[in-house]
């Protein structure tokens, strides 16, 4: 499996400067780079300094709008090539997404084509933030907005520069780890570890929601798997497309003693999975829901409903 | 759930969908004004009346909802709010 591993951020935030670091490191020159540009001519790619070892292919148009068949296509061809030996034996994918992509798209169809699934896996998503010019983009533009709300590592760039606007992160990821690069001098081996697990996660003070942000529900009592299905369900019904993310860790009333990770992007769920313990000892359940304009205590609600719903029909039926 | 719960439900599901209609607890259950004026209930079935949990009232009108997720639909066409928005879930493919 080849991991691909996507980095966002908005116009000027430094993904290019990032990509040209990292390729001059021997240890992930054996990189393929897609840079995705918006406009006819791509210019991106032709900055990005490629070694011998790696490679940068190019594709212009918005990548989250052509994605399925962009992306999917450039990513089979590279692997096509790859194995004809057509192009460097390259070890992983970064996907450069233009300034103004919405991310989601993209890890969809990561996520969901067959044919992708069979040679390809998502590794994660990286977002840079302008320490510049971050929290005036954060405030002002819904795509640079969603970039850092699906991030799973967020590295600010240009901190010599300005302060780090880490409330205006904060605000729309409480949880994704953070990091700063000077002239894109970042950590690769930081930047593109697998995606931390909710696990892992630093921060599960709650934030509040007016707009675009995030909601934290957490449950002492674990939570039977059907009420779990119908409350996702239910937000997906209700909320839709307002509805981002889902991350968390999840006691299932049916294996209690092992969390459950949680993980949807929008409707999109991915297949539980299973950690060997609890971190820190602490059994409850811990939900982050990240979306627009969700009432704040909507998904706790309705949550308490289902359950007791779920508990009367069990008790009705024993 | 008691009354004063299912109003502060219903109450986030209208702000929600961006319908202004205050709900208050009344009658046995919650009563709300739809925009097209229609005062709407919602109260508890009995216990003897399962598979019903809910029913929807509005003036001659009596609906059955099964579910707490079947009176939010119910209750979202009845106010006229949006229903284009209905989203499945789909599950990703296993990770290898």
């Amino acid at each position: 499996m080849i991991p691909v591993s996507v980095v966002t951020g908005f116009l000027g935030a430094g993904k290019s400067t990032l990509l040209r670091r990292v390729l001059r490191d021997p240890a992930w020159a054996d990189s393929a780079v897609i840079v995705n540009e918006f406009g006819e001519i791509p210019l991106d790619h032709d900055l990005l300094a490629a070694s011998e070892e790696s490679f940068v292919s190019a594709s212009t148009g918005c990548l989250c709008c052509v994605v399925r068949d962009d992306l999917t296509r450039t990513l089979l061809e590279l692997l096509r090539r790859r194995e004809a030996g057509e192009v460097p034996r390259y070890a992983r994918v970064l996907v450069e997404t233009s300034g103004l992509a919405d991310p989601a798209p993209i890890l969809h169809a990561l996520m969901t084509d067959a044919a992708l699934g069979a040679t390809h896996a998502l590794r994660g998503v990286v977002t840079l933030v302008d320490a510049l010019h971050g929290a005036v983009t954060l405030a002002r533009h819904p795509e640079a907005q969603r970039q850092v709300m699906l991030a799973d590592r967020i590295l600010v760039t240009k901190p010599d520069l300005a302060p780090v606007p880490e409330a205006a992160i904060r605000a729309l990821n409480p949880a994704a780890p953070l990091g700063v690069a000077v002239h894109g001098a970042a950590e690769p081996d930081w930047l593109f570890a697998p995606a931390p697990r909710p696990a892992d996660l630093p921060d599960w003070a709650a934030r509040h929601t007016t707009g675009i942000g995030s909601i934290v529900i957490e449950r002492e009592a674990p939570i039977p798997a059907l009420a779990l299905t119908l409350w996702m369900q239910g937000l997906a019904e209700q909320c839709g497309p307002r509805l981002l993310r889902l991350k968390g860790l999840v006691a299932l009333a049916e294996q209690p003693e092992r969390p459950a990770v949680l993980h949807a992007i929008g409707h999109m769920v991915h297949p539980l999975d299973w950690l060997d313990a609890w971190p820190g000892g602490n059994h409850h359940s811990r939900i982050v829901l990240i979306g627009e304009r969700i009432p704040r205590h909507f998904p706790a609600r309705l949550l308490a409903a289902i359950e007791a719903e779920v508990a009367a029909e069990a008790a009705r039926r024993t | 759930m008691t009354p004063p719960e299912l109003r502060d439900l219903l109450a986030d599901a209208l702000a929600l969908w961006e319908i202004e209609a205050r709900p208050r607890v009344a009658e046995g259950g919650v009563v709300l004004t739809s925009p097209d004026g229609a005062v709407l209930r919602v109260v508890a079935a009995a216990p003897g009346e399962h598979p019903v949990r809910w029913w929807l009232e509005r003036p001659g009108q009596r609906r059955p909802c099964t579910s707490v997720l079947g009176l939010l639909r119910s209750l979202r066409n009845a106010v006229g709010a949006e229903t284009g928005a209905v989203r499945r879930l789909t599950v990703a493919r296993p990770d290898p």
